[in-house]
């Protein structure tokens, strides 16, 4: 009987403090990485409207807490309106419109290794021929912990 | 009966003041004690025997010895009674003359046409003492009083289940931590097979249908085969009616968040050896409310019409037929069902995706389901028999289920998909996924009894053939074939102690087959998938060991390895997830993921107390893990995160406690802790824990529960106080999830309507309609809120010539 007292009251102490102690805790990191458009010369911002057959700098400044890894820019026709960006900030859409040759750039950019900032500054050619209208500016950043921050901005190509 | 230790002391000084209080009203002059002991036909301790002395207002239960005292005046008489479920109440008169008076009570099981419901009760009690695993046995009236929104929702109640859910409708259930694959869930002795890997759908089975619901927490693939490494869920129907009864019962059911309303219509009928039992359930439900009016897609305000999710509404539908043939040695029973539900998905937000809605066409109905949507339809034949000869006790399962689930969504061209849906397309533009799966299935087991050993010797086979269609690809075609043999023996040491020891080995066989784009990826259609053969070989073990000595304490142990084969996805995944902007990559080198478990059960049970503790160490060495990793893919990723299957070390830890005090014989308060904590120990993820780690919770519960007041019979008012912890503990792509405290109200009663007892029961959820987020939603990600306050109401009809509820 004192036994099976004794050996509750060890499990009970045993289990309080497996679930109190702190471990010798390795720090995990936690942190979104981060993608701010918000600096004057940033480009494009929410709304903003590029030209066919022109050339653009995306230009924007990622960080991240611990390191950054991978960048990555899809740009989408929205002639559908199936979806809305990430932004708090509506665009006014043009009517909705059947594509015929809509603008698709899939493109990943490889930041050098052991960064916390990184300015991104890449020219992107958009051809004359394609289909203008509205079009989603995707922007996907990961870290090297495998988070992933998007941030979708509606655009117009004219 | 107690030696001196500090718990039975406690115990008694409460006991004493209790009684004290009564005593001190009755102002006794001289004093005698009245000890007793209850026992059923075979003279075994009956616990939780309501003993009633009539004139002295005096209400206790047995202890799990079946011993109970209590103090009275001398030379009086009195009247006791007693009464426990599923035994024939009885009456002692008894004259005290002495100091110290012994009576001992013999109860017979109640022989009306319930008995077999009421047997099955105290079944309960001694599979929970049999078993050395951690078992918690629920009834169908634990699911009608917290009633959820599914099945898995009503038993998330339960410390250490918790479910992974989307919607009003849909969850699937996590068992200390483990969910998808790793949870075995067999309905009618088969196992339930669906897509258990995906978290945005339910289980296809109908909680009206359930008669008993038994859940292990901890490995038991020794029994279970694959899969049933975090635990298994077994649902059981209603026990057949009894001999000569003819009836049945409607249910109604309303619910006030989503507007639900339902019906379950049973029918049943027996003779002496045939019977049938048939059950149709329909619920159509609304759009669920949630106490917020704007919800933040990444940083769009999306704004709700009247706290109404967008687009959540959903119907289902169950039929059942059980018949069958029942002799005393043998029985054979066909279970037929059909389960089908159709429900829409959160319209603004497609997974993690944003989607723009004409709100003024989707508001425009709570209960329309536009898209997304998905549809799903589970159809089962079960054959169960048994024959008992001498000593032997055989038993077949035999099954076919057809699973055939649809996802729907407008076409949208993600990646380097076509900008128009391509006429010469078979797949229609709205069919995202389809998934058909065809399952066989056959369970043999052999129940031998010889002198103190129970030996089960068993085989359980299965084979599926998988088909996929629409436009979207996460997992290929498959068929998958396994096959294992067990022996298990239960051998019974003394009357104190049982040990347990069981050895199984398992083969199976997966075929991925080819799975080439519809579309021209950069010039060319790329193979998603490719043909692939792997086989798997597993052994796996078990051991345990009950003691129950004859005291209020008694422990259960148990230490075993578990396993579960890499299912397809694992393997050969190669898509984008456009729900969650990731490109999953399977693993063919993957070998089967091994798990051991060491369970502890220490429970102390005396009338007023129900003390129980049940810690649990798990430790993978090869735990098969979704790694978001630092690389975007071009090509086949289409621009998205590579989330590749890893192999990695996971240790995992933690356990419930669950304390019940009867504070009257009416009156009992009780605590439900649970607590998890699960690491990540190589790897990329090294030091992370593992997703949908349900935080630390606590749940406080005061329930009054009188045998009579006034009209009502067996009423009850209960009242849940939840505290839930914050869970910091996270891993990408989660979100920390703060904590929250939720309060929930059941209560209910059965009112006599001429012969027959209707019974009532009214639930208040979320009562302060507190918005909060569920860590485990699939919801989560995209900061959506739990539901707002929920009024259940539902009402239980008998009709027919077995009335006797």
């Amino acid at each position: 009987m004192k036994l099976t007292v004794k050996i509750f009251a060890a499990a009970l102490a045993l289990a309080v403090a497996s679930g109190c102690s702190k471990k010798n805790d390795v720090q995990i990191d936690k942190e979104y990485p981060v993608i701010d458009i918000s600096a004057a010369n940033a480009f494009p911002k929410q709304c903003s409207v590029i030209k066919r057959g022109e050339s653009f700098t995306f230009i924007a400044n990622v960080t991240d807490n611990a390191e950054l890894g991978t960048l990555g820019v899809d740009v989408h026709h929205n002639f559908d309106h199936h979806s809305h960006s990430t932004e708090v900030t509506e665009c006014v859409l043009s009517p909705k419109k059947t594509p015929v040759k809509p603008f698709l750039l899939v493109q990943s950019y490889t930041i050098p290794s052991g960064l916390r900032t990184y300015k991104v500054n890449q020219t992107i050619n958009v051809p004359a021929d394609i289909d203008p209208g509205d079009y989603h500016f995707l922007i996907r950043l990961v870290d090297k912990e495998g988070w992933q921050t998007i941030k979708g901005i509606s655009i117009k190509i004219q | 009966m107690h030696t001196t230790n500090l718990p039975a002391q406690l115990l008694r000084a409460a006991v004493v003041s209790f009684l004290f209080c009564f005593l001190s009203i009755t102002a006794l002059a001289q004093q005698s004690t009245i000890h007793g002991t209850v026992v059923d036909a075979n003279e075994k301790p009956l616990t939780h025997v309501l003993v009633m002395v009539a004139d002295n207002n005096l209400h206790l239960y047995s202890d799990s010895l079946g011993h109970f005292h209590f103090n009275v005046a001398g030379g009086a008489t009195y009247k006791m009674s007693f009464s426990r479920l599923g035994f024939k109440p009885l009456e002692r008169v008894l004259t005290v003359k002495s100091a110290e008076e012994h009576v001992h009570v013999q109860m017979k099981i109640a022989n009306n046409q319930l008995s077999e419901v009421q047997v099955k009760d105290r079944f309960a009690d001694e599979r929970k003492q049999t078993e050395s695993m951690n078992v918690e046995v629920v009834s169908a009236d634990f699911i009608q009083r917290n009633l959820g929104g599914s099945l898995m929702g009503t038993l998330s109640r339960l410390p250490g289940i918790k479910t992974i859910g989307i919607g009003s409708g849909q969850s699937k259930p996590l068992i200390r931590g483990l969910g998808f694959n790793r949870v075995v869930v067999t309905d009618k002795g088969i196992k339930h097979e669906g897509q258990q890997w995906g978290a945005d759908h339910g289980l296809e089975l109908d909680q009206f249908a359930a008669g008993e619901v038994e859940l292990i927490k901890g490995a038991a693939s020794f029994v279970y085969g694959s899969d049933a490494i975090g635990g298994v869920i077994d649902v059981k129907p209603a026990l057949p009616p009894a001999a000569n009864a003819t009836g049945g019962f409607v249910d109604l059911i309303g619910k006030s968040n989503n507007n639900l309303l339902g019906t379950s219509v049973n029918v049943f009928s027996r003779k002496s050896n045939w019977f049938f039992d048939s059950r149709f359930t329909y619920q159509n439900y609304g759009d669920y409310r949630v106490p917020t009016d704007t919800v933040q897609v990444y940083n769009y305000p999306v704004t709700l019409n009247n706290n109404f999710l967008r687009n959540t509404a959903g119907r289902e539908t169950g039929l059942h037929l059980n018949t069958g043939y029942i002799s005393k040695n043998s029985r054979s029973v066909f279970y037929i069902s059909n389960v089908y539900a159709n429900s829409g998905f959160f319209a603004n937000a497609h997974g993690l995706e944003p989607r723009r809605v004409n709100t003024e066409q989707y508001d425009q109905s709570n209960r329309d389901i536009m898209l997304p949507s998905q549809q799903v339809n589970h159809f089962k034949v079960i054959n169960r028999s048994q024959l008992a000869i001498g000593k032997h006790l055989l038993q077949a399962d035999l099954g076919y289920q057809h699973n055939f689930r649809q996802e729907f969504s407008q076409y949208v061209n993600h990646g380097y998909m076509p900008p128009d849906y391509p006429a010469s397309m078979t797949i229609p533009v709205d069919l995202e996924r389809e998934f058909n799966k065809k399952v066989y299935s056959l369970n043999l087991r052999d129940k031998l009894t010889l002198n103190n050993h129970e030996v089960t010797i068993g085989f359980n086979g299965e084979h599926q053939d998988n088909g996929i269609s629409g436009w979207g690809f996460l997992v290929p075609a498959f068929n998958q074939t396994t096959a294992g043999i067990f022996a298990y023996d239960k051998f019974k040491l003394s009357d104190k102690v049982l040990l347990h020891a069981a050895l199984r080995y398992d083969h199976g066989k997966l075929n991925t087959f080819r799975y080439t784009d519809w579309f021209p990826t950069e010039g060319e259609n790329l193979v998603r998938a490719d043909n692939l053969k792997r086989n798997f070989n597993s052994l796996v073990w078990s051991l345990g060991v009950n003691y129950t000595p004859n005291n209020p304490f008694s422990l259960k142990a148990n230490v075993g390895k578990s396993f579960r084969m890499p299912i397809a996805k694992e393997l050969s995944a190669n898509g984008v997830n456009y729900h969650y902007f990731s490109y999953e990559r399977g693993n063919p080198n993957l070998n089967p993921e091994q798990s051991y478990q060491a369970d502890l059960t220490l429970a102390w049970s005396t009338a007023r107390w129900n003390v129980q503790l049940s810690p649990f160490y798990n430790y993978f060495p090869n735990y098969i893990y979704l790694n978001p990793t630092a690389d975007l893919d071009y090509l086949y990723g289409a621009g998205n995160q590579v989330f590749n299957y890893q192999e990695s070390r996971v240790s995992r830890y933690g356990g419930e406690l669950q304390v019940r005090y009867n504070i009257a014989s009416a009156l009992s308060v009780e605590v439900l802790g649970e607590y998890l904590y699960a690491e990540q120990l190589s790897g990329d993820k090294a030091g992370y824990t593992l997703p949908f780690s349900p935080p630390p919770s606590a749940l406080f519960n005061l329930t009054y529960q009188p045998a009579k007041a006034g009209i009502l019979i067996s009423p009850y008012l209960s009242v849940d106080y939840r505290i839930t912890a914050k869970q910091n503990n996270i891993v990408p792509p989660e979100r920390e999830t703060p904590g929250y405290h939720v309060w929930n109200i059941q209560a209910g009663a059965k009112l006599r309507a001429g012969s027959r007892l209707l019974n009532f029961s009214l639930q208040v959820q979320n009562v302060l309609n507190t918005r909060y987020l569920n860590h485990t939603s699939f919801y989560r990600l995209i900061s959506l809120p739990e539901a707002g306050r929920n009024i259940i109401l539902s009402v239980k009809v008998p009709f027919g010539r077995s009335n006797s509820q």
